[in-house]
């Protein structure tokens, strides 16, 4: 049986101990930037994640391609397939499939990798050593995070937007210059920041989920299996939880437009 | 020196350490023996800062460790070296690199200046070739080793805290990491507290001896005034190991 106090004490227990990672990891960023490490993050995090992410992104786009070639034809509306299909790319499938797939390599690393140091001393260590392991792990991975997935995401839709191209032409048999005239009335100012607002969001969440879940792990392989599932799960919900916002305040501020 | 006044922690109801009175004199070491679980570990942890107590005060050489914010533990953990029980040597670095990893950290040294220095550290405990070794390359001693040379980066540790150094070592081994601790003691002066449950190793590094039981500390002396205390607890922990 859930005691509803304890149950209450422990969501803001967690809701508190996370914002003050946050706050600390943002403040090592402006007042002692680790260039080395945050590079090398950006290596493992970024460069790492581009096969999983084009992959996804390549059958996203070709999927999304074919459903709407499927509902557009007997309207014989196909001559608009371009710009469907890229406003959905660019908006809302890219961000969000680059960061689920992101959540499951890189969170899950992460909350392994700072499980297993945090369960051999090795985080202990780091505090005896006079190192802040929000200074020296949390920090550049938030970073690396928050610079590489808008860049992988900005990949990512462009090849999703290639792929349908491939459906349009040989599926639906719409001329490649007609598509590429709808995907360039796509590229508008709010479409854009649509698409690189998300992941820059997306990608803060799903690092310090992990890192969060790693650094509090305890109870050995077992716990580390235990924080890396929690993890994984609550960075997937807080993703679609912030893509829905990110959307609702974006057409706020810019109204229905395309 | 290192005194704990009156200490008390407690994880809500649970009493770890009750009321504890320890002094260990600068250049000293005192061995702190006792039960699994009896709170001997959480001594250190009070040492450390990592773990504040709820009533008294721990005191490194005047300085009252449990009344320091986050950032003035950091730096005055700068002065300390720690051997964790299975040496807890960052897995991803080479032996060089977890050697420099305090210099990199807080020194404006060199590369070279650097090398030099974890060179030095590593012939100083007798693995200059693993240098570039991973740490699951090398063996519970080798990585014990270690751990005290990375202890010992800082240019002047004043204190050295070794959690269950020889634990789950061979007994040539173990007899090694002591006189290494002992080389450490007599070349860098340095006070030590030693938290083990194997009387032999606490006879070889010792000056000093206290016992918990309990959460409470139940004798405190030389190796003289524990053998000969009267109290069942300590009689039959002395039988036993002999």
């Amino acid at each position: 049986m859930i005691d509803p106090l304890q149950f209450t004490r422990g969501i803001l227990g967690t809701v508190q101990n996370f914002t003050l990672m946050v706050f600390r990891a943002f403040r090592y960023m402006m007042v002692h930037f680790r260039v080395r490490e945050s590079l090398l993050e950006m290596d493992r995090l970024g460069v790492g994640s581009i096969p999983i992410v084009f992959l996804a992104n390549l059958f996203a786009g070709l999927d999304m391609a074919l459903q709407f070639s499927v509902v557009m034809a007997p309207y014989g509306a196909t001559n608009l397939l371009g710009k469907v299909v890229a406003t959905s790319v660019i908006r809302d499938m890219g961000p969000v499939l680059a960061s689920l797939v992101m959540s499951a390599r890189v969170t899950a690393g992460i909350t392994s990798e700072l499980g297993m140091m945090a369960t051999t001393q090795q985080i202990e260590a780091l505090l005896v050593m006079g190192v802040d392991p929000v200074d020296r792990l949390v920090a550049p991975k938030i970073l690396a995070g928050m610079v590489m997935l808008p860049v992988l995401s900005v990949v990512g839709d462009f090849l999703g937007v290639l792929a349908g191209l491939a459906v349009a032409m040989f599926g639906a048999h719409v001329p490649a210059p007609l598509y590429w005239s709808g995907v360039r009335t796509a590229l508008t100012l709010p479409n854009l920041v649509n698409g690189i607002a998300k992941p820059f969001v997306f990608g803060f969440i799903l690092v310090s989920i992990g890192c969060y879940y790693g650094l509090r792990t305890t109870g050995g392989a077992q716990g580390v299996g235990r924080s890396t599932t929690k993890a994984v799960v609550y960075a997937a919900i807080w993703i679609l939880v912030a893509n829905f916002l990110i959307s609702k305040l974006l057409i706020d501020v810019w109204g229905w437009k395309l | 020196m290192i005194r704990l006044e009156n200490v008390t922690v407690a994880y809500g109801s649970r009493v770890i350490l009750e009321e504890i009175d320890l002094e260990i004199p600068t250049g000293k070491t005192m061995v702190i023996l006792g039960e699994s679980g009896s709170g001997k570990t959480t001594i250190l942890k009070c040492v450390l800062g990592t773990l504040h107590p709820v009533k008294g005060r721990v005191l490194a050489n005047g300085q009252d460790i449990s009344t320091l914010n986050e950032s003035d533990l950091l730096r005055f953990r700068q002065r300390m070296g720690m051997v964790f029980q299975e040496g807890a040597l960052f897995d991803s670095l080479t032996v060089g690199e977890n050697v420099a990893f305090w210099l990199w950290e807080h020194t404006s040294l060199s590369d070279e200046e650097v090398e030099t220095r974890v060179r030095t550290l590593l012939r100083f405990v007798g693995l200059e070739n693993s240098i570039d070794f991973k740490p699951s390359d090398l063996s519970g001693g080798m990585r014990r080793r270690v751990a005290i040379a990375r202890a010992m980066a800082a240019e002047d540790p004043a204190f050295m805290l070794y959690d269950e150094p020889t634990t789950g070592l061979d007994p040539f081994t173990s007899k090694s990491i002591c006189d290494l601790m002992r080389r450490v003691q007599r070349e860098f002066t340095t006070t030590n507290i030693v938290v083990t449950h194997d009387l032999t190793d606490a006879y070889r590094v010792g000056d000093l001896f206290t016992f918990i039981k309990d959460a409470k500390i139940i004798a405190t002396g030389s190796r003289q005034d524990i053998e000969h205390s009267h109290d069942p607890f300590i009689k039959t922990f002395l039988s036993l190991d002999s």
